[in-house]
């Protein structure tokens, strides 16, 4: 696989954004219109203690990726009410059209005291083409369970022969190490299924082999098929150390599988990495790959977790 | 109509010269019949941290079967441990109910967070007793029934049951908070979930007992037996603000089923409320059923939510 790299296409801090958001473009995750290519993002503000709320807002830009056509202009989903599992941010959202409706998978975030928050996964539904979206129910839709104690997320969906499958992250341990103030969190790539995408039944385990070591952190599992295979990128970073050093900061890794099941990582194929030098030598993190007109792209965000925007890719060869 | 007559404290947590783990506390009790002894968990805490928090932990007394006034026993160490860090469970295990299936004996257990905005949440949990319940291993890290669209959260006041080899369990579900001007208060209510293994459930979705109080009313601790060709419901209730004092405080209420899901509730039925005076003239609640040599029982907490113990009832009419 061979990608080439086409820049950074959006950075938050050259626009005037919705709920006093100053920076930050994470996770970038499109819906593909016919005249143009809606691009949702997580944005953050900072609340009165000084902590960040992340927000979802789109951008809409033309299809050579290069025009902003539109920006949101009010709040796509709300934060959830007191106490509830989305209170504290919602980042990401994964879009998926579905019979004249939009459905958004949404990672909701509520802070904690012995550790920084907890997070699970909620649904939520637009009729007005993914301008706006109302939620299903004040709770998730996919959460802990006994053998995935915390922080389910990150959930990406996909419906293969009208079955529903959704790739998700979820918590195995919170660690302590002197190195950090605070404890840092391991997370792994999960799979589940559904037959309306609401209710799910968990595979249960989790689906991508470890790299670095049994405490690396996998994110944001995207999934796309061409070539008579399945194809997934992802990204993944040692659980400390990873905001400061560049070696232990999140690369995109990559897997594939013929039966949606089964997946052999082969990072060496991913065909991208980071850059030498520029907004994208430090880290790549929190991939998306789609289908447009007769492209596949990948939106990625680079350095610092993707403060000053998100950037685009073209696959070229496979 | 139930009658119950009331055979006073049994258990004072803060009488016993017990471990730190057990100060205070004696709440929510669950019984495990055995042949030597009728053992009964309840929740119990150490002294309160620095800040005032409290973390809970599970204990148990054995009584003398013969004379459910005499304590033969008292647990040297929690049943449980608490959870690790991050973990539903980290800072408490309240309350528990005990249960045994063949040669399986489980718990199920409310495990307690502490949160930012709100001072905690629950989930419920489950383990596994391999002596006679005097230890248990939890059969995972998270919580076996945890939060769904519906039941955003503090899913907890488990009750677990067997009828008709299908897994029932009772438990109290969260559906606001209040902001009660800067102290926030939770909103809970009774609901059921079903099983055929204990472990995966399908959630019934809906509130098992109709209000009286307010439609704020806090539901919990839904106790369910079967006696005289009938299901009896005994549960908790209270006003959803000012419940440390008397007036709103906890009450146990009573419903009644043909079905198992549809409840009749008339509270007038329950059979026991305050005393006049003494360890339970100001709340009653979390009432436990169980049956003994013929005659039905019932062990329930007073004042204090438990602070210092629970009392015996024997089912007169």
């Amino acid at each position: 696989m061979k990608w080439k790299k086409l820049g950074k296409i959006f950075n938050p801090v050259d626009h005037s954004l919705i709920n006093n958001c100053v920076e930050f473009a994470q996770s970038p995750q499109v819906l593909v219109f016919d005249e143009f290519v809606r691009i949702y993002f997580s944005t953050r503000e900072r609340d009165k203690t000084g902590k960040y709320l992340s927000h979802i807002a789109f951008v809409d830009m033309d299809k050579e990726f290069k025009k902003v056509i539109n920006l949101s202009t009010k709040p796509v989903i709300q934060l959830g009410d007191l106490g509830c599992f989305d209170e504290h941010g919602i980042f990401p959202i994964n879009v998926v059209k579905n019979q004249g409706r939009v459905m958004a998978y949404t990672t909701g975030w509520n802070r904690k005291v012995s550790i920084s928050a907890d997070a699970s996964i909620g649904l939520a539904f637009s009729d007005n083409g993914g301008i706006s979206f109302e939620k299903f129910g004040k709770g998730p839709i996919l959460t802990s369970s006994l053998h995935e104690p915390f922080l389910v997320g990150d959930a990406f969906v996909k419906v293969y022969n009208e079955e529903y499958h959704m790739w998700y992250i979820f918590g195995t341990e919170w660690i302590t190490d002197p190195s950090e103030d605070a404890p840092q969190r391991v997370y792994k790539i999960a799979h589940a299924t559904s037959n309306n995408g609401v209710t799910w039944v968990k595979e249960g385990k989790k689906i991508i082999s470890d790299k670095l070591n049994s405490h690396e952190c996998q994110a944001l599992p995207t999934v796309i098929d061409f070539d008579n295979k399945y194809h997934m990128f992802f990204c993944y970073r040692a659980a400390i150390g990873f905001r400061k050093i560049k070696d232990k900061a999140y690369r995109i890794g990559y897997a594939h599988s013929d039966d949606l099941k089964n997946w052999i990582r082969e990072d060496s194929l991913a065909g991208i990495d980071i850059s030498t030098e520029g907004w994208d030598s430090d880290m790549m993190c929190y991939p998306h790959v789609f289908k447009c007109d007769n492209n596949i792209y990948l939106l990625y965000n680079g350095n610092e977790f993707g403060k000053f925007g998100f950037g685009l890719a073209i696959l070229e060869e496979f | 109509m139930f009658k119950w007559k009331k055979l006073g404290k049994i258990f004072n947590p803060t009488l016993t010269s017990g471990g730190d783990w057990m100060r205070e506390y004696a709440q929510s009790t669950s019984v495990l019949l055995l042949e030597s002894c009728v053992r009964v968990y309840f929740s119990c805490r150490p002294l309160p941290d620095s800040t005032g928090k409290y973390v809970s932990y599970l204990g148990y007394v054995d009584l003398d079967r013969n004379d459910l006034t005499k304590v033969l026993y008292v647990s040297e160490k929690p049943i449980l441990e608490l959870g690790d860090l991050g973990t539903f469970d980290e800072f408490g295990t309240n309350p528990a109910s005990v249960i045994k299936v063949g040669d399986q004996i489980r718990i199920y257990y409310c495990g307690w967070t502490r949160c930012e905005s709100v001072p905690f949440n629950s989930a419920i949990g489950v383990a596994q007793s391999r002596d006679e319940g005097k230890t248990f291993v939890k059969l995972g890290k998270g919580p076996v029934l945890s939060y769904s669209p519906e039941e955003p959260f503090l899913l907890g006041s488990p009750k677990i049951k067997w009828f008709n080899n299908t897994w029932y369990l009772w438990y109290a579900s969260g559906s606001d908070w209040l902001e009660n001007n800067g102290k926030p208060e939770p909103v809970y209510k009774i609901k059921m979930a079903y099983s055929s293994d204990g472990i995966h459930w399908l959630k019934e979705g809906r509130n098992s007992v109709a209000v009286k109080l307010e439609k704020n009313e806090c539901q919990a601790s839904a106790d369910v037996f079967f006696y005289k060709n009938q299901f009896h419901m005994l549960f908790s209730y209270r006003y959803s603000v000012g419940y440390r004092a008397k007036e709103a405080g906890y009450r146990i209420g009573y419903a009644s089923s043909d079905d198992i899901l549809n409840w009749k509730r008339d509270d007038s039925k329950a059979g026991i409320s305050l005393s006049e005076e003494g360890w339970d003239s100001e709340m009653i609640s979390y009432s436990h059923t169980f049956e003994l040599n013929g005659n039905m029982y019932m062990l329930y907490q007073g004042n204090n939510f438990g602070k210092f113990g629970f009392g015996l009832a024997i089912l007169e009419d």
